[in-house]
């Protein structure tokens, strides 16, 4: 593999952002993933190739280690930016339709709950691994999960909720989707959420953790 | 058992800096990880400046209270907690019915954080806030406690719809029983404080109200922050999360 995106990747995974970053301590004056990304596109590999080949493989792996309690939240979140300051540099490509992502994912906390720190990790890694995310924020109403993914065929629906009261209104969410649309994908997590209560309300897929969602997006992409 | 006649309702507000908040202890929580750099002097201003105002308050109200096996009867409302929490009430005759709130301005500072894309700093200030509540309400109940001692009384730990097999929705049973609006804080239909940073719950009053430390047995939440703390280190167990 191309030694510039092996980096990216690295620099991804560790949560390298920039030059002037000091973390982590033993790439202390190394470029990070904001130069090297620059780099990359200025020596001719396409953003696609950088997304491919660089950022979405420091992304699983940092999702792994979240996944295995290896590393915990603030290291996913230097990982995030690490990967936003890259992404700055591939945006315009695909704005313009030269490079494309692998999906559209419309994320979302249900109606009458307002909690977004999980939500706002899983919007992140699932971005992080090559997907388009669109965060309709907290408190969102099915018709608004409903008119958003129209916009967007073949998008999939992820749903968040933190309390078991709200994991109610998870459910008629759900309902409303599937009736608008059976073949419309929705997965669902939150701390309160469980395989039984997916099972039971008709969703596609419950996941505990951000990476199981990348997992099952993948699953549906390919 | 004849109830104490207790100045029924106590409302308090809290200045950030009496509430001894420990930074080190958010970075632990917050599981920061070796190698990362330290965000104790970021910390530190936030707490000296942007929540330096924070509305901290909480308060309690006491009422005459019946529990059954796996509930409780208190002014005509009936909490059905499950045995599991009921049975550390059966000793007591009254309810101190709080709420308490780190107030708005936490939660505000955490999204302007993140959304300026300093996610770490969101997320730390985020902790700081379900901190801050807690400790807060630390104070309320230990006010409580010494309180009771005086007319020869004793409390329960705290308890809060949510936990173990409480379901949330009682809240709207809790929120009944207090004045509207009392220490700003408000109930949706879906049973969310709000501010976000807030806790309510219960504490039992009487003779021979027994305080227990290791509460967590009794909770599912395997995933729960303060959890490990709690289990490794009992002496610790003062330092309450309502989270029982
Ligand atoms: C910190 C905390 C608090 C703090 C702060 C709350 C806040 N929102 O800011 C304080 C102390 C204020 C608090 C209060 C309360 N809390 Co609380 N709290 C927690 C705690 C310990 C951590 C929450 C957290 O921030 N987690 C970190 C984030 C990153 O995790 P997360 O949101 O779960 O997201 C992860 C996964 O769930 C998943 N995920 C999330 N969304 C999605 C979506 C998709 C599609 C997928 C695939 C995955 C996914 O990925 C994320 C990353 O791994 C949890 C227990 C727990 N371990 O979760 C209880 C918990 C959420 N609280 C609970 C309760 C009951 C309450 C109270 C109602 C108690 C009370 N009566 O006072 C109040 C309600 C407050 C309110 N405003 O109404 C319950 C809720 C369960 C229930 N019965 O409804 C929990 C689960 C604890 C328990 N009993 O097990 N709480």
């Amino acid at each position: 593999m191309n030694e510039i995106l092996e980096q990216i990747a690295i620099c991804v995974e560790s949560g390298k952002i920039n030059n002037a970053s000091p973390f982590p301590p033993q790439m202390k004056g190394q470029d990070g993933a904001d130069e090297l990304t620059k780099q990359a596109l200025d020596s001719g590999i396409t953003a696609g190739e950088i997304l491919q080949g660089g950022l979405m493989i420091g992304m699983e792996k940092v999702g792994v280690k979240f996944r295995e309690n290896k590393v915990f939240v603030p290291q996913v979140l230097m990982s995030a930016k690490a990967m936003s300051a890259a992404m700055e540099h591939l945006k315009p490509f695909f704005a313009s339709g030269e490079a494309e992502r692998k999906g559209i994912f419309i994320i979302g906390t249900v109606e009458g709950d307002l909690h977004d720190i999980g939500k706002n990790l899983v919007a992140m890694m699932v971005e992080g691994n090559g997907y388009e995310v669109i965060d309709l924020g907290t408190d969102v109403k099915a018709e608004k999960f409903i008119e958003e993914a129209e916009k967007h065929p073949g998008s999939v629906i992820g749903l968040s909720a933190l309390l078991t009261t709200t994991m109610n209104n998870m459910e008629k969410i759900v309902k409303a989707i599937k009736d608008n649309d059976a073949s419309r994908k929705v997965c669902i997590g939150g701390a309160p959420v469980n395989d039984e209560f997916c099972q039971r309300i008709g969703a596609d897929s419950y996941n505990p953790d951000p990476q199981g969602v990348v997992e099952f997006l993948n699953s549906q992409a390919s | 058992m004849g109830n104490v006649n207790l100045s029924n309702t106590r409302h308090f507000k809290f200045h950030i800096e009496e509430l001894n908040i420990s930074i080190e202890n958010i970075e632990k929580l917050a599981r920061m990880g070796e190698g990362m750099p330290s965000y104790i002097e970021f910390l530190n201003k936030e707490i000296n400046s942007t929540l330096l105002d924070a509305s901290i308050e909480g308060g309690y109200i006491i009422l005459d209270s019946d529990s059954k096996n796996d509930r409780i009867e208190v002014e005509g409302q009936v909490f059905q907690m499950g045995e599991a929490i009921a049975k550390h009430y059966t000793n007591c005759s009254q309810l101190a019915v709080f709420v308490c709130t780190a107030g708005p301005e936490v939660s505000k500072r955490s999204m302007e954080l993140s959304q300026n894309g300093d996610l770490i700093e969101g997320f730390l200030v985020d902790i700081l806030g379900s901190v801050i509540v807690e400790k807060a309400m630390d104070r309320i109940q230990k006010t409580l406690q010494e309180e009771l001692l005086k007319n020869g009384l004793k409390a329960t730990n705290r308890y809060s719809p949510g936990y173990v097999d409480w379901n949330v929705g009682e809240q709207q049973k809790l929120f009944s029983l207090l004045p509207n609006q009392f220490c700003n804080v408000s109930l949706s239909e879906s049973s969310l404080m709000s501010p976000s940073k807030s806790v309510s719950g219960i504490i039992g009053i009487g003779k021979n109200a027994k305080y227990k430390h290791h509460v967590c047995n009794d909770c599912s939440s395997a995933n729960c922050i303060y959890r490990n703390k709690r289990i490794k280190d009992p002496k610790n167990a003062e330092n309450n999360c309502s989270f029982q």
